[in-house]
Parts: C-alpha cells; structure tokens; sequence
C-alpha cells in the first residue's frame, strides 16, 4: 500500500482508491485537491481530512448527521455537476453522499461550517466544499452553546 | 451605499475595466455579470467567508481539545489515545455517514 507523510499521525498507509478528490480544491486552498480520509479508533465519530499535498494541513470533521440530524442539503447545480450526479436533485445523506461539517476550534469554543459542508460521493469519491447561501445556515454553528468555554 | 435601479441587460460600469451586467433577474435570484481583470478575485461574500473558517479550521485541535469534543458527543466515553500514535490510526474511507 502506497504510503503519506502527515504532521499530525506521522507516516500512514492507504488504499489510493480512498482518496477524496477535489477538482476545485476548497476555499481558501484552492490548489489543495487530494485528501484522506482518517479515522482514529479513539476519536470516532470524527474524521480528519488530511491533505496529501500539505503534510501539515488537516482538518478536523463530523458526519454532519452527528450534529443535526435533519440537516438539509443545498447542494447547487455546478457543484453537484462536479460531483457527478444530475442537477435536478439533491442527493440523499449517506445513501449517495457523505457529508462532513469541517470543525473550528476556537477559545470561545467548537464550532462547525453548516454553510459549507464537504460532499463526497461515495461512486467516485469526488468531493467539494458545497456553499449554499440559500440554506440560512451558519458556517459558525456553535457545537456545544450550553457551554460558555469549551476549551 | 451607491444604490442603483436596474433592468435586466443593463450595465453598470466600475473604473475603467470593471463591468457588471445584470444578465438575468428571477423571482428570488439575480443572474449577475462580471468583467473584471483577471488578477482581481471575484468571489461570492459566502465563499471568502468559508474560506477564512476553512483557513481556521486548517490547525490540527490538540488532544485536550478533542478530548472535551468527544467527551461532548459520547458521554461516558473516556477512551482517547494521542492521534500522534501512528499505530493506532486507521484510514478509513467508509466512514459512516
């Protein structure tokens, strides 16, 4: 199995079929279009995103059902072209797609991009960070607001 | 704030190389479009909004935060080793969803 260098879980191995790819990169790390997958058995539900171009550039997320359950999609016409499926339906949250929301660490707390969740579809595997003005949701969604300071 | 009024196929001009033609006007969207110099980024507000989080959210937590994470979301749980032990990472692409 081909092997990748990481800042935070050192050398791993992968199946090269698992790689998420993609085609536009995401904000802000546009040429950023390779990542994996990582799942450590103490952390799950969380997945990490690790780039296989920046060893330390990885992002840390939830299956979006983990934080809202009746989470609705609003994937747009472009992005779900990238991804492969026809435009005029959105594709359904683990029957077609995987949806992660990437998680901020911040003093004042966790909180996670509902606005902008990455959408992966589970045929090809091509992602994309889908940005939907229209769902009126936050890319700040407080994780825990009981919580004054979570970290 | 400049506010002008618009029909569809009008033009608003910005400088010298900097056009906006409004191109299609539906029931609750505008079809806006954009000719500007290629050197200048034209991103929708949400986007760069996004990609500050994304740039945010690029640091790995450190255990301890995503310990208190995790502590959130399995109450109960308490088991966390250090993402750093190599040997007890698993890539794993079919994580559940």
């Amino acid at each position: 199995m081909p092997e990748t260098e990481t800042a935070n879980f050192g050398t791993i191995s992968f199946a090269p079929e698992s790689v998420f790819e993609f085609p536009h990169g995401l904000p802000g790390f546009e040429d950023r279009r390779r990542f994996l997958p990582v799942q450590h058995a103490g952390s799950a539900p969380i997945v990490f995103l690790q780039s296989m171009e920046d060893p330390s550039l990885c992002f840390t997320t939830l299956p979006i059902w983990v934080i809202d359950p009746q989470y609705r999609l609003h994937v747009t016409e472009q992005d779900l072209e990238l991804l492969g499926f026809p435009p005029d339906r959105q594709p359904g949250i683990g029957a077609d797609v995987l949806c992660l929301a990437v998680l901020s660490i911040r003093p004042a707390g966790a909180t996670a991009n509902l606005l902008a969740p990455v959408v992966v579809n589970l045929k090809n595997y091509k992602a994309v960070q889908a940005v939907s003005a229209e769902s009126g949701y936050s890319h700040q969604h407080a994780l825990f607001p009981e919580e004054v300071a979570a970290c | 704030m400049l506010i002008m009024a618009r029909r569809q196929g009008e033009t608003i001009l910005i400088g010298d190389d900097i056009e906006i033609v409004i191109a299609h006007i539906g029931r609750s969207r505008v079809k806006v479009g954009i000719r500007a110099p290629r050197e200048m980024t034209v991103v929708a507000q949400e986007v760069q909004m996004v990609g500050d989080e994304n740039r945010a959210a690029a640091e790995a937590p450190s255990p301890a935060v995503l310990q208190s994470i995790l502590a959130h979301l399995l109450p109960g749980a308490h088991t966390f080793s250090c993402p750093a032990d190599e040997e007890s990472v698993r890539q794993d692409a079919g994580a559940k969803n």
